[in-house]
C-alpha cells in the first residue's frame, strides 16, 4: 500500500469524525523470517498486516479504537466506537491540543526496495551461507534471517499529516561448539549488506575460541562489552529518558537535571537519522522528532516528551511520543552512545585481567531508582591478563547499576548498530570498570 | 462452520501447488483494555484484528504465510506464498522434519464464563478502576498508581487437509491494580493481586473474584512502608514463597525448560537451550519427591485453556516432573514424533498472523499436605516472600535469580518484620530438590501469565501455573545489593 494510500484512509476518517479532535494511525507491514536450527528451518514464515488506529478526543476525554479491516464501513465504525469510549472517560485537566505537525524527511537509506521484495530464496541463501560455516567447524547453529517493509501514515484535526515508508532487515546466529558457543549479528535496512558467511564466520570464531571454558571466581571484573552486550545493558537505561518517570520520581536522575551522573566520555543522544539505524522522523503522533541530547559528556541534559508532557511539565515537545493508548509515556527508541578516542583492541590492550563480553542474556531491572539490573553472559565471555585474550570462561551472572558502570566506562572509537524488538541502539565497545559479577553457571 | 468455503480454497490451492500437508486457521480477535492512572483514565482501547494464516508442508519442511486480505486472490496469494517460503525451507534444509498431525477432529470448544464481559456497561468498569486505583493513593507517599482490565475473546476456526473442522471461542480475563510509593531516596512498588494481576480463562467474573476495592487500600500502605522497611539481610535462610512466586518459579525453571523445541535447540539463539536435555529423560532428579508438575490444559481457569492446540492437536494431561522425576515435555507433533511419542497439545499461536510454535501452557504443581500457616512452623530464621519484582535465568535454565515485591522475617516459626527488596537466587535443581512442603490445596491457586515472550518473530502467550506456597531449605537470600 502506497503513503498516497494510507493518507486517503487517514484523510477518510477524519472526514467522518465529530470528534473536538481526531487523530488517525494507518499502518502496514509485510515481515518475514526464517529461522534455522540443527539443519533444519524451524520456523520459516510471513504475514501481511493492515491496521488502522485512531484517538477520539471529546470535551478532554478520550478513547481510542482499532481494526485491520480498512473498508469504508469499518472505517466509519471504527471512529464511531473511538468515541463511543471518549464518552465514558473522564475528563483528563491536562489533555493538549493535537500537535499540528511539521515538516519531515526521512532519513537516507531507510527504505531499500531490494529488502521489501525479498522472497524466502534470497532469505534462505544467508541461512545457508551461514550454516556451511558451521559444518565446516563442525558445530551446530541456530539463528535467523529476516526481512520487513513497513508503511505508516498519521494523521490529525489539528492538520498534521506525515508518511514513512522503512525497511529492515537483521540476521542472528548462535553457534555451538562441544562445550562452547559464539554468537554474530548483523543489522542493515539493505538486505544486501547482510553477509552470511561473514556472519558465520564471527561466530565460529568465537565459539572455537571460549572452547574449554575455565570458571573465574566472581565478583568486581574490568569488563570490556562488545555492542551487542553494551546495547543489551543501555535499553535498560531507555525508559528514564521518559518524561513520565522523570515527573514520577522512578528515573534515577528524577530531579536532579544538569547534574553529572557519569564519566566525562560518556555522550548519550536519541537520534532517528543515524546512518547505522535510520528510523521514522516524526512520532506516534506526527510531531517532528527532535535530535535530543540525552547525556552531555556525563551530565543528564535532558528527557524526551510527547503533546502530554510537554503541556504538563511546560516544556517543548521532542515527538517521542508512542502509539495512543500509551500508559508508559514518551520514550527515546534511537540511542546513540557518543564513540570514544581508543580502539577496542587498544582497550583490551590495556587491561591488565578482565572479561570480554560478547552478549548478554536475561536482564532484569532488580532496583528501578538505582538502575540496578541483572542478567547473564552468554555465546563468549574471555579471560583477558596481560592484555590478550586468553581463552574462554564459564558464564557469570552480574548484579550492576547502570549509572555506577557508566561512571567508570570508557567507550572505544568504534559503533555498531544493535538493538531488540521496538526500539534501535548504535553502540561502541565499552571497557567499565568493577563491573559486579554475583554467581557463575555450570557452563 | 464459518470459513468453510475460504479454508476450502487455501487447503486446495496448497496442495495443488505441491504442499502434501496443509492446514489453515481463521481467527477473529477482540482486544479490549481500559487502564486508569493517577485520576486519568490512560488506556481506553478497543481492538479488532482477524485474519488466518496458512501452515504447508512440502518434501518435510514447513512455511507459513498469513494475511487479512480475506478474498479469493488474497486467499490464493497467501497459499502460495506459504507453498514456496516451505519449498525455500526444503531447499537448504539438510534433513527432512516437519510432521503432520496424525489424527483429524471435527468438534467446537467454548470457554465456560459466567458473565460475559460485552454486557458489563464500559461504565461499570471504568468506574471499578477508578475507584479501586483511587484506593490504591491510600497514602501521600503513593505517587503513581493504577489499575486495569484486560478482556480478550479470540474465535478460531481450524481447518487442515486430513480433515479437522475445529471451531474454538476462547475468552481470557484480568485484571489488576498497583502503587508506586516514592519517597527517602527509593521508589517502592506492590501490586494485587499476584504480581501482574489476576488473570484467567472466564468473563467478567475472573475481574470480580480479583476483589481490587478491598485490597488497594492495603497494597498502598504497604508500598509505603516498603520505603522505610530495613533492607532484606543476605545469607543463607530457609525461604517460604507465596504462592503467585511459586508461580513464577515454576513458569522460568520447568515450563520454559521443558518446552521440547528448546530441548532440541530451536531456541537456541534467542530463548536458550535447556538441562533438560533428551537423556535425562526418566532419570533426572528435578525435585525432591514431594514434586509432581503437571501439564493440563483442560483445567478451569487456565489461561490456556483450549480443546485443542493450534495444530489441532485436542487438549488433555500429562507429566512433566513426577514425584521429583523428570517424565516428559510440552510437545508439537513433529518434535513429539522425533522422540517417539505423540503430541500433548502444547501448540499456541499468538493470533492468526503468527506460526503455531510450542508454547508453555497451563502447568500444576500439585499441591501438598500441609496447611500454609504451618508452613512456618519449624523455620527458625527465615524469609516469606510474595509478586514477583524481577526474574533471571541463564540460558539453559540454571542459574537464576528473582526478586519479589515485598518479603517479611521469619524468627523461630514466626513471621516477623517487614523487609524490603527481597531477593533470592540457586540453581535449578538444587532448589527444587531443597522444597521440602507444598501448602495443600486450600491454598493452591491459578495464575496466569498474560505475557510468555517466545520466538522470532517474537510472540506472547498466555500460560497459567497453578500452585500453592512452598517451603524451600537453604536458599542464597540477598543478592543484587551488596555495592
Amino acid at each position: 500500500m502506497t503513503s498516497a494510500e494510507r493518507e486517503a484512509i487517514a484523510q477518510r476518517a477524519l472526514e467522518h469524525s465529530t470528534a473536538d479532535q481526531t487523530e488517525v494511525i494507518v499502518q502496514v507491514a509485510d515481515a518475514a523470517l526464517m529461522r534455522f536450527a540443527r539443519g533444519i528451518s524451524n520456523q520459516n514464515v510471513a504475514s501481511i498486516t493492515h491496521a488502522i488506529s485512531v484517538r477520539a478526543i471529546v470535551d478532554g476525554r478520550t478513547g481510542v479504537a482499532s481494526t485491520n479491516d480498512l473498508s469504508d464501513s469499518s472505517i466509519a465504525a471504527v471512529v464511531e466506537r473511538a468515541i463511543a469510549l471518549a464518552a465514558l472517560a473522564p475528563r483528563d485537566p491536562h489533555q493538549p491540543q493535537l500537535p499540528a505537525g511539521g515538516t519531515t524527511h526521512a532519513p537516507d537509506g531507510a527504505y531499500v526496495a531490494k529488502t521489501a521484495l525479498a522472497d524466502p530464496f534470497a532469505r534462505a541463501q544467508i541461512c545457508d551461507a551461514i550454516v556451511q560455516e558451521g559444518e565446516r567447524a563442525d558445530d551446530w547453529c541456530a539463528g535467523y534471517v529476516t526481512t520487513s517493509a513497513m508503511g505508516i501514515t498519521i494523521a490529525n484535526s489539528s492538520g498534521a499529516l506525515a508518511s514513512f515508508d522503512g525497511t529492515d532487515a537483521q540476521a542472528n546466529v548462535k553457534m555451538i561448539a562441544a562445550d562452547s558457543s559464539g554468537f554474530a549479528e548483523a543489522y542493515a535496512t539493505d538486505l544486501t549488506r547482510i553477509d552470511g558467511g561473514r556472519i558465520g564466520k564471527q561466530a565460529v570464531h568465537k565459539a572455537a575460541a571460549s572452547a574449554r571454558p575455565q570458571a573465574v571466581e566472581p565478583g568486581a571484573w574490568t569488563v570490556i562489552l562488545e555492542p551487542a552486550a553494551c546495547g543489551e545493558l543501555l535499553a535498560y537505561l531507555l525508559s528514564h529518558f521518559s518524561a513520565q518517570a522523570y515527573d514520577e520520581g522512578s528515573s534515577f536522575f528524577a530531579g536532579r537535571l544538569d547534574e553529572r551522573f557519569f564519566a566525562e566520555t560518556i555522550t548519550l543522544r536519541d537520534d532517528y537519522a543515524h546512518p547505522l539505524a535510520p528510523g521514522m522522523p516524526f512520532d506516534y503522533e506526527a510531531q517532528p522528532k527532535s535530535r535530543v541530547t540525552l547525556v552531555d559528556r556525563g551530565v543528564v541534559r535532558a528527557f524526551v516528551t510527547d503533546s502530554y508532557y510537554a503541556r504538563k511539565l511546560d516544556v517543548a515537545n521532542t515527538g517521542h511520543a508512542l502509539p495512543a493508548p500509551n500508559a508508559s509515556g514518551p520514550q527515546a527508541l534511537n540511542l546513540v552512545v557518543d564513540p570514544g578516542t581508543q580502539s577496542a583492541e587498544a582497550l583490551i590492550a590495556g587491561t591488565e585481567r578482565g572479561l570480554l563480553v560478547s552478549r548478554f542474556w536475561y536482564i532484569r531491572t532488580v532496583d528501578q531508582k538505582q538502575a540496578i539490573v541483572t542478567g547473564m553472559t552468554r555465546d563468549g565471555t574471555f579471560l583477558i591478563e596481560d592484555g590478550r585474550i586468553t581463552g574462554g570462561v564459564r558464564n557469570l551472572r552480574f548484579n550492576q547499576s547502570i549509572v555506577t558502570a557508566l561512571a567508570r566506562a570508557t567507550p572505544a572509537n568504534d559503533a555498531h548498530r544493535t538493538g531488540g524488538h521496538g526500539y534501535s541502539l548504535v553502540v561502541p565497545t565499552v571497557k567499565i570498570e568493577g563491573f559486579r559479577f554475583t554467581s557463575t553457571t555450570e557452563f | 462452520m464459518e470459513f468453510e468455503e475460504l479454508a476450502g480454497r487455501a487447503l486446495d490451492t496448497s496442495i495443488a501447488r505441491g504442499a502434501t500437508y496443509a492446514d489453515v486457521r481463521f481467527e477473529r480477535g477482540r482486544t479490549e483494555r481500559i487502564e486508569v492512572r493517577n485520576g486519568i483514565v490512560a488506556t481506553l482501547a478497543d481492538s479488532e484484528s482477524a485474519g488466518y494464516g496458512i501452515r504447508a508442508l512440502v518434501d518435510g519442511a514447513w512455511g507459513f504465510a498469513a494475511s487479512d486480505d480475506v478474498s479469493n486472490a488474497g486467499i490464493d496469494a497467501a497459499a502460495a506464498r506459504a507453498v514456496t517460503i516451505a519449498r525455500a525451507s526444503a531447499a537448504v534444509a539438510r534433513r527432512p522434519f516437519g510432521a503432520p498431525p496424525e489424527r483429524a477432529y471435527v468438534d467446537r470448544f467454548i470457554t465456560a464464563i459466567a458473565r460475559d464481559p460485552a454486557v458489563v456497561p464500559l461504565g461499570e468498569r471504568v468506574a471499578l478502576l477508578l475507584e479501586a486505583e483511587k484506593l490504591a493513593r491510600s497514602t501521600p507517599k503513593v505517587a503513581v498508581a493504577r489499575a486495569w482490565i484486560d478482556l480478550w475473546r479470540t474465535d478460531k476456526f481450524f481447518f487442515s487437509t486430513i480433515g479437522s473442522r475445529i471451531e474454538q471461542r476462547i475468552m481470557q480475563s484480568g485484571s489488576g491494580v498497583q502503587a508506586m510509593a516514592v519517597g527517602n531516596g527509593d521508589v517502592q512498588t506492590r501490586t494485587y493481586p499476584g504480581d501482574v494481576g489476576l488473570y484467567q480463562s472466564g468473563g467478567w467474573e475472573i475481574v470480580e473474584s480479583a476483589r481490587l476495592r478491598e485490597n488497594a487500600a492495603r497494597i498502598g500502605e504497604e508500598a509505603t512502608a516498603l520505603l522505610t522497611a530495613p533492607q532484606c539481610p543476605s545469607g543463607t535462610f530457609d525461604v517460604i514463597l507465596g504462592s503467585s512466586q511459586v508461580s513464577l518459579q515454576i513458569h522460568e525453571s520447568c515450563g520454559h525448560p521443558a518446552e521440547l523445541d528448546r530441548v532440541l535447540g530451536w531456541e537456541a539463539n534467542f530463548s536458550g537451550t535447556s538441562f533438560l536435555e533428551l537423556d535425562q529423560l526418566d532419570r533426572l532428579v528435578y525435585g525432591s519427591p514431594i514434586v509432581t508438575i503437571a501439564i493440563d490444559n483442560t483445567m478451569p481457569f487456565g489461561m490456556a485453556t483450549c480443546g485443542y492446540d493450534d495444530e489441532g492437536t485436542q487438549s488433555g494431561t500429562s507429566d512433566i516432573v513426577r514425584d521429583g522425576i523428570l517424565r516428559g515435555y510440552e510437545m508439537s507433533n513433529d518434535t513429539a514424533r522425533s522422540i517417539g511419542r505423540e503430541s500433548n497439545g502444547c501448540v499456541r499461536a499468538q493470533s492468526w498472523e503468527y506460526v503455531p510454535m510450542i508454547r508453555m501452557c497451563n502447568l500444576t504443581l500439585l499441591p501438598g499436605t500441609t496447611p500454609f500457616e504451618h508452613l512456618f512452623d519449624d523455620v527458625r530464621d527465615g524469609i516469606y516472600m510474595e509478586s514477583n519484582r524481577s526474574w533471571s535465568i541463564d540460558d539453559r535454565r540454571l542459574n537464576f535469580q528473582f526478586g519479589c515485591e515485598i518479603g517479611w522475617e521469619i524468627k523461630n516459626g514466626k513471621r516477623g518484620r517487614l523487609v524490603k527488596n527481597p531477593t533470592y537466587a540457586g540453581m535449578t535443581p538444587a532448589f527444587w530438590n531443597a522444597c521440602d512442603a507444598i501448602a495443600d490445596e486450600r491454598s493452591w491457586f491459578a495464575w496466569g501469565t498474560p505475557n510468555c515472550g517466545k520466538g522470532e518473530p517474537m510472540q506472547t502467550g498466555r500460560t497459567t501455573q497453578a500452585a500453592a506456597p512452598a517451603r524451600f531449605r537453604g536458599v542464597t537470600v540477598g543478592v543484587g545489593y551488596d555495592d
